[in-house]
């Protein structure tokens, strides 16, 4: 094993170690996803919309404030006892634990993503049937994309005054593609139409998570060092 | 020295696009002609276009030398850097505000999700998000790294918003008012915006300059207080 | 790394040792660094072999844990350079950092996992070899091999510093950077502190520790300098240090009198 990928594993081991441990960040969003849920559910008056119609958007905002609420956390937790400094001092270059970071969170996230998709389809009565695969990729590749942004400006907005207030100006403005392809195709494989129909939009959800990875994985060493 | 050259570039720039800017107004008033659907408010297009045009040079202006300054860590680039953000928020500010003034007369409504109005809308909270992170951080040099990873990403960022709001728009067909798309426009009208595009450029880059030599001033100040005190 | 490891020398390592103990370790150069207006470091220049050991002293905001960060890669200069072995250090770089530990009163681990795991985690990131054994040989020096399994949390702020000690000197560096390490130390974790600093005196480490302790501070330097705003404002080898008037003289060189 090189010594990057021996690092990059080391930094999710115990980044999953320590969520599993508290169960801070996975508890305080899968509760909001479930809560978001009921108060959606009572905001739509049934008689004028269906569910159906409005359940994309619903998903993918659940999705957009709970993982704010976890990815914002993450470097709280590095700067108790200073640790993220002795990461950083540690011979594991920047890229690598931006890589690491993003890894551990988006599987927290896509664990409170799928989640997400669960409750919805319980509470809102929705029939996902074969599509339930696709709906889960589109879900997989946007909260990639979000993880990626979501990691690198948490790290700025923990480095301010203004803490985890700033995080959604920055990110919010950014994450406009990720929504309108997320919910499009997430939309369509609800009311049952084929994946060829979303495709597109799935690619674009691919390259957004790709350009968001990369970016964040040569700013990152910018935004840490001290 | 170098401030002083830059001050009179910046100044002859500025004077060139004030001018400039004239010609442009007396064009969009009295010469061009009034666009049939529309009627007058039309003619808002011509400071409206060129101006989110300018914010849109801005952003790629401050990506390009936030980048420079990231790697290079001159204070200078960032000062190029912070000096664009600041002239796209301004230029920003004029789009965003002739945009509903242009929309309610013509189409009846402040706000339409008109691709382009989104897109520079999200422009400028790009920019107001670089503001807020440069004067929020203790160590001002930390505050320039992460401004200038939010222009970067933001820079990188901007042909996706682009292409997906685009293609939201397709799905929600408005009615069609201006079709800007260059040589569809009428003779006269396309020769107005061009030279309105080109007198922003000019009048935004003199202005680029002027702020980039008083921020530069300002920072000698500041070296040479220092150096007084020490 | 593992060669540093063994306590014992032969006959050969020892000329190598010798020949590398002239040459300069740790240097550094026109180091300046700056936070907006504020000059915290000031133009040190620094040069260190193996076996010298610098205490720097200096009161609150002289600049001292800047110049240590900036030795350490923690901080990256804004002017100057910072040279290990005579290669200089790109602040972007990551191989020379698995040769610098530091020890700081911020114990740089994770409250919520076990002091073995924080051990087990660093390793990996500084590829530390055959780690088991090594950071059960570490928890042993610092008296906390019964304590393996404990979250950091539960241990008293002593004991963290310990397991901090521990992780510090778990790759074996070459050079050693002592931030403030006896800050909220009782007496128990400063004596396996000063134990374990004693031992980092086997002519074979650089070793830069910063302190406003006048007493531990001379105990085991070679060199002492007084950074007074920024800058080395008296600079001493052992031998010229007059060990009962020190905190007179300090004083003198803090307040501009010497």
């Amino acid at each position: 094993m090189t010594s990057y990928a021996r690092q990059v594993r080391a930094i999710i081991w115990k980044d999953l170690l320590l969520e599993l441990r508290t169960r801070e960040r996975l508890g305080a969003m899968g509760a909001f996803a479930v809560l978001a849920a009921i108060l959606f559910n009572y905001s739509i008056d049934k008689t004028t919309t269906r569910p159906d119609d409005v359940a994309a958007g619903l998903i993918w905002m659940t999705i957009v404030f709970g993982g704010l609420l976890g990815v914002g956390r993450t470097f709280y937790l590095e700067a108790q006892d200073s640790a993220l400094q002795g990461v950083l001092m540690s011979p594991t270059p920047k890229d690598a634990i931006f890589l690491a970071k993003t890894f551990a969170n988006f599987t927290l996230l896509y664990v409170v993503s799928l989640l997400v998709l669960g409750v919805f389809t319980l509470f809102f009565g929705l029939d996902l049937g074969s599509n339930v695969w696709a709906i889960a990729l589109v879900l997989g590749l946007g909260s990639l994309g979000f993880v990626a942004l979501g990691t690198l400006f948490a790290a700025i907005s923990t480095g301010t005054s203004m803490g985890e207030t700033l995080l959604p100006i920055l990110v919010f403005p950014l994450l406009v593609p990720m929504v309108i392809y997320g919910v499009g195709a997430t939309g369509r494989l609800i009311a049952g139409r084929p994946f060829l129909e979303v495709d597109g939009n799935v690619r674009m959800l691919g390259a957004f998570a790709l350009m968001a990875v990369a970016a964040g994985a040569v700013l990152f060493r910018f935004v840490v060092e001290d | 020295m170098e401030t002083a050259g830059l001050r009179r570039g910046g100044t002859a720039l500025t004077l060139l696009g004030l001018a400039g800017l004239v010609l442009v107004y007396w064009m969009s008033f009295f010469w061009v002609s009034t666009e049939m659907n529309q009627g007058i408010a039309q003619r808002i297009f011509y400071v409206h276009v060129p101006a989110a045009w300018t914010a849109f040079l801005a952003i790629g202006i401050a990506a390009l030398t936030s980048g420079m300054y990231l790697w290079l860590r001159d204070d200078r680039l960032d000062r190029a850097a912070m000096c664009a953000a600041e002239g796209g928020l301004v230029f920003g500010t004029i789009m965003i505000t002739t945009g509903p003034l242009w929309g309610k007369i013509a189409w009846g409504t402040y706000w339409t999700w008109e691709p382009r109005l989104t897109l520079t809308l999200l422009l400028w909270f790009i920019f107001l998000g670089y503001f807020m992170v440069r004067n929020s951080t203790e160590d001002p040099e930390k505050g320039k790294r992460f401004a200038a990873v939010v222009a970067i990403v933001g820079a990188l960022d901007i042909p996706f918003i682009h292409v997906s709001v685009l293609w939201f728009r397709s799905l929600h067909p408005e009615p069609v008012v201006a079709n800007v798309d260059g040589p569809a426009l009428p003779g006269d009208m396309l020769t107005t915006l061009l030279t309105s595009v080109a007198v922003f450029t000019v009048l935004f880059l003199g202005l680029y300059l002027l702020r980039y030599s008083l921020e530069s001033l300002r920072a000698e100040v500041d070296t040479r207080a220092r150096r007084a005190v020490a | 790394m593992s060669v540093l490891a063994t306590p014992v020398l032969g006959a050969e390592e020892v000329a190598a040792e010798e020949a590398a103990a002239e040459e300069t370790v740790l240097e550094a150069r026109g180091l300046v660094r700056e936070y907006g207006p504020v000059v915290a470091v000031d133009e040190i220049d620094l040069g260190l072999s193996a076996g010298e050991f610098l205490t720097v002293f200096g009161p609150n905001g002289a600049g001292k844990s800047s110049l240590l960060g900036m030795l350490g890669g923690a901080m990256r200069p804004t002017r100057g350079e910072v040279l290990i072995r005579g290669e200089e250090l790109s602040y972007a770089d990551v191989e020379w950092r698995s040769h610098v530990g530091m020890v700081s009163h911020r114990g740089f681990l994770y409250a919520r996992l076990t002091v073995e795991e924080n051990l087990r985690f660093y390793g990996r990131l500084f590829g530390v070899e055959r780690l088991d054994e090594r950071i059960a040989e570490r928890l042993k020096r610092v008296g906390l091999q019964n304590r393996a399994n404990f979250q950091v949390r539960h241990l008293s702020h002593g004991m963290r510093q310990r397991v901090s000690l521990a992780r510090a000197l778990l790759h074996d560096p070459a050079v050693v950077l002592l931030d403030e390490p006896y800050t909220g130390l009782d007496p128990s974790a400063a004596s396996v502190l000063r134990g374990v600093l004693a031992e980092l005196r086997d002519g074979r480490r650089t070793v830069v520790m910063v302190t406003h302790n006048l007493k531990e501070g001379l105990e085991l330097a070679t060199r002492v300098a007084i950074q007074v705003a920024g800058r080395f404002a008296w600079e001493g080898v052992r031998g010229e240090v007059d060990h009962d008037n020190f905190e007179r003289h300090y004083h003198r060189v803090v307040e501009g009198r010497a």
